[in-house]
């Protein structure tokens, strides 16, 4: 029975460049919906979404962070007291990965979480030419890599749950 | 109170609380209706406790505790925030402050500052996300035909896939031949220009060659110097309004860095200026780094150029910024700039010019100098001021350099296009050196410049030509007088009978990376003059020298090996010279490639040692063989006795490290004697010999009453 799970809350951190989908992904996974618009984001968000496990109730707390760029900065603030940070990165802009790549080695000097690698946008046909060996090592140091699109939905639900049932496991550890 | 009257000519939307404890905050100023969503109960409790229902107000809150419980004064931010209440959106901002020992939080109400933020980051990064799609696929194009057309030089048997690669693209493709005429053009370049394939008048290669030469005063230099470029061409075709092109030019090598093809890449940025011209401050404004773009650089220029008054245009290139973006990545190297321009700044004079004209090029219109020494004064101060350190944010550092080249109006030219193209120019010679330099403009550095063009040219064909010539000198052993090795020294007899000594041609080779060819050459070369050494019966060890670049190539080890092995000598009779600042500059690759030419049996040494660099631990840690003294201590060792005690404690320092020490420059007996009689191993000079061509080389060996003989082994090869 629900009433008697138990529920813990989880902040997450959805990180990563301009242009590269977190805010839609967010939209999609709490909300089940998708704009084709691109509107930017400005400083940060937070939406909420439980998830069930077996025992346990899992709340996500998704702060949606404003893309990292020449125009905002890295904002280590943002991570006190995070459970996990999720790299968003676009597979139609080669470049998005390497800022991705960027953006998690800051993420990592100052707090030593898990980190999961979306590559988004693959309604999209894909326009970089990583090869499978080369990104196989780029995505190395991060627990999952999920190819998803926020247009679709396609691996979003299975993220979340993923990175729910990874959390627990930690926490009961 | 003065918050109501802020308030009520719009100054200041905010609401502001007091801690009293760390649950509990008191309302001190509370009117805006929107804080009723926030914290319902700010305006009619006059308090309000924590949680709240905003996870981001009560984590900023958390924050604030520690400033408070630390700070004496002063203040943090919590950066802008967005809250949905209600299906209402506040868009906010957060401050703890500190005064007189009370803790403060403000929230504003920032909707305003929100919405111009946002529209106008909206554009920014739609042009960001633009361009670079852009550069990525114009990247991706060249790195795939610069590596078939790397692959063949004949370029029919690489036709069909380079067809391939280029009709797929949607960015215009042209191949070019050394001489900048047409090999292959794709369709998307042909639709890029409204030309049809058969008419000979609109061939787009023309076209984007006309509009370069026109638009931009490198061009010459560009193609001259075989270099790279980029940037943007405007092409205006009547009636039509006209086209943005980025464009793209990448020469493409072979071995003997002989340009054989050229690739031009255009992709049509039109849209992305028609964003940017709906913002005058994108148009005219670098966006990462807020000063003035290239666009209005060029009006500037052209404003002073019709003032027709003194003036001096400085331009500045950041030494090796691509391979800064490649290591520490692209938004470390944006970081970089932006730091670099701070710095820069303060040094600007009021109604001089400071712009970003490029990647990682600046330029400055200086209106007021009056002097060239004052121009190189700023200049010096700029270098100064880049070379310091950057801090990045993961703990490490890196370091920049600078190259300024200056030209002067209208003493060096009276056009704004000739002055772009000798500052470029003067620029372009500065970077040659290896140090930040400030170089100006003159007719000796068109000169120079041109004899480097020339030489580098004839450098190409100088190996093939056999103009190259391998002369050695003899290193003897101080005790027994034996002539145990060589250094092979390179010299180049033109065919015309020129004659162009090392000191001039080893660094255009360095920095035009033909060193790498010439430097195989060179250990060829020298391992079949050792294996000819061996059948006429004598040993004697040939030593070569190494410079970075070639320390930089992959397949130099290879090299070395096969070479060992094609002339059937022994690893230990080949040795190979290095250079400290070689050590210092490329630790990681020298210490791999020594380990690994150490078990191959090749012996090594360090020349030059005592001039310039102090680091020695690299002596313990790499297996090195033998220093050599440099010549400028042996030189005064007589007469001066610092240099004396320098020769004495390098000396005492490798034989309790247990290398051998070989003297440079041994000219007269009494320096001789000194170095015999305080144990140097070895000594090279002109008191021996001076270099010789390998045949009187040959005779020396023999005249030599003390010279070691072998058996001769294998059948004599020349």
């Amino acid at each position: 029975m629900d009433s008697y799970k138990i529920m813990i809350q989880k902040k997450i951190c959805v990180l990563g460049a301009s242009g590269v989908g977190k805010t839609s992904l967010i939209k999609q996974y709490v909300e089940g919906i998708f704009s084709e618009k691109y509107l930017t984001s400005i400083g940060v968000k937070i939406d909420k979404k439980q998830v069930q496990c077996e025992s346990h109730t899992v709340q996500f707390m998704l702060w949606d962070i404003e893309g990292i760029d020449r125009y905002c900065g890295f904002q280590p603030k943002y991570l006190r007291g995070a459970a996990a940070i999720i790299i968003v990165v676009d597979h139609t802009r080669a470049q998005s990965l390497i800022e991705g790549i960027e953006i998690y080695n800051l993420a990592k000097d100052v707090a030593n979480i898990p980190a999961i690698l979306a590559i988004n946008k693959t309604d999209l046909s894909t326009e970089w030419h990583w090869e499978e060996d080369e990104l196989a090592e780029l995505s190395s140091p991060f627990s999952h890599t999920f190819c998803t699109s926020a247009k679709t939905g396609d691996n979003v639900e299975l993220l979340f749950s993923t990175l729910a049932l990874q959390l627990l496991s930690e926490a009961e550890q | 109170m003065k918050l109501s009257l802020f308030k009520a000519l719009g100054i200041i939307d905010c609401c502001i609380f007091k801690r009293i404890d760390e649950q509990h905050f008191e309302t001190v100023y509370a009117e805006s209706e929107w804080i009723d969503l926030l914290l319902p109960s700010a305006r009619d409790n006059k308090r309000f406790t924590i949680p709240t229902d905003s996870p981001f107000l009560d984590d900023f809150l958390m924050q604030a505790e520690e400033f408070w419980e630390y700070a004496d004064y002063g203040k943090i931010d919590s950066g802008v925030w967005n809250e949905e209440v209600e299906n209402n959106e506040l868009k906010l901002n957060a401050y703890a402050s500190m005064d007189k020992g009370d803790c403060y939080i403000v929230i504003h109400n920032v909707i305003e500052q929100f919405q111009q933020r946002q529209k106008t980051l909206q554009l920014a990064r739609e042009l960001l996300l633009s361009n670079d799609k852009i550069v990525a696929q114009q990247e991706y194009v060249h790195q795939r035909l610069d590596d078939m057309l790397n692959q063949s030089s004949d370029l029919k048997s690489i036709q069909q896939p380079i067809n391939e690669v280029i009709e797929k693209t949607d960015i215009g493709v042209a191949i070019l031949s050394p001489n900048l005429q047409p090999i292959s053009q794709n369709p998307a370049l042909y639709s890029l220009f409204d030309a049809h394939l058969t008419r000979s008048e609109t061939q787009p290669y023309k076209i984007i060659l006309q509009l370069f030469e026109k638009q931009y005063p490198e061009f010459e230099r560009v193609i001259s110097t075989g270099s790279r470029w980029s940037g943007e061409l405007f092409w205006l075709k009547p009636p039509g309004t006209g086209k943005w092109i980025k464009l793209s030019i990448y020469p493409v090598k072979a071995d003997f860095q002989q340009i054989t093809h050229w690739v031009f890449l255009v992709s049509d940025i039109s849209q992305v200026k028609h964003l940017l011209q709906n913002n005058e401050k994108l148009t005219y404004y670098d966006a990462l780094t807020d000063i003035p773009n290239r666009q209005y650089f060029w009006m500037q220029l052209e404003q002073s150029v019709s003032n027709a008054l003194p003036f001096y245009v400085l331009y500045l290139d950041i030494k090796n910024f691509k391979r800064i973006n490649e290591i520490h990545g692209h938004s470390r190297g944006d970081q970089i700039i932006k730091e670099l321009v701070e710095r820069i700044t303060p040094h600007i004079s009021e109604g001089d010019m400071f712009a970003r004209i490029g990647g990682g090029e600046f330029a400055i219109i200086r209106q007021k100098t009056v002097t060239e020494q004052q121009c190189i004064d700023l200049g010096h101060k700029l270098i100064d001021a880049a070379v310091q350190p950057f801090y990045l944010p993961n703990g490490t550092h890196c370091e920049i350099g600078l190259n300024i080249g200056a030209a002067s109006f209208p003493r060096d030219a009276d056009d704004a296009e000739t002055l772009m193209k000798f500052a470029d120019l003067a620029v372009f010679n500065a970077k040659k050196a290896s140090k930040s330099s400030v170089q100006f403009y003159s007719q000796e550095l068109k000169e120079a410049s041109q004899r480097i063009i020339e030489l580098e040219n004839a450098l190409q064909s100088a190996i093939t030509n056999h103009e190259f010539e391998l002369f050695l000198q003899p290193m003897l052993d101080l005790t027994s007088g034996t002539i145990l090795k060589a250094e092979a020294l390179l010299r180049w007899n033109r065919l015309d009978g020129e004659r162009i000594g090392p000191d001039e041609f080893i660094p255009i080779a360095e920095q035009t990376g033909l060193i790498v060819p010439i430097g195989k050459w060179v250990i060829s070369r020298a391992c079949e003059m050792i294996s000819t050494l061996n059948h006429r019966g004598y040993s004697c060890k040939l030593s070569v020298n190494l410079s970075p670049r070639q320390i930089s190539d992959r397949h130099l080890l290879e090299f070395i090996r096969g070479s060992i092995q094609n002339s059937h000598i022994l690893p230990n009779q080949l040795e190979l010279e290095l250079t400290e600042g070689v050590l210092v500059d490329n630790y990681d690759k020298v210490q791999y490639l020594l380990t690994e030419v150490r078990k191959l049996g090749v012996s090594v040494s360090i020349d030059d040692f005592g001039t310039g660099y102090s680091s020695l631990s690299y002596l313990k840690k790499l297996p090195i063989d033998h220093i050599k003294i440099d010549r400028s201590f042996v030189q005064d060792l007589v007469s001066d006795e610092n240099d004396k005690a320098i020769i004495l404690a390098i000396i005492a320092m490798a034989h309790s490290l247990k290398l051998n020490v070989i003297a440079e420059g041994v000219e007269t007996e009494l320096q001789r004697n000194f170095l015999q009689l305080n144990h140097c191993n070895l000594a090279q000079g002109y008191l021996f010999s001076r270099p010789l061509p390998f045949a009187q080389f040959c005779d020396y060996l023999s005249a030599s009453p003390t010279q070691k003989l072998i058996t001769p082994s294998a059948p004599f090869p020349e």
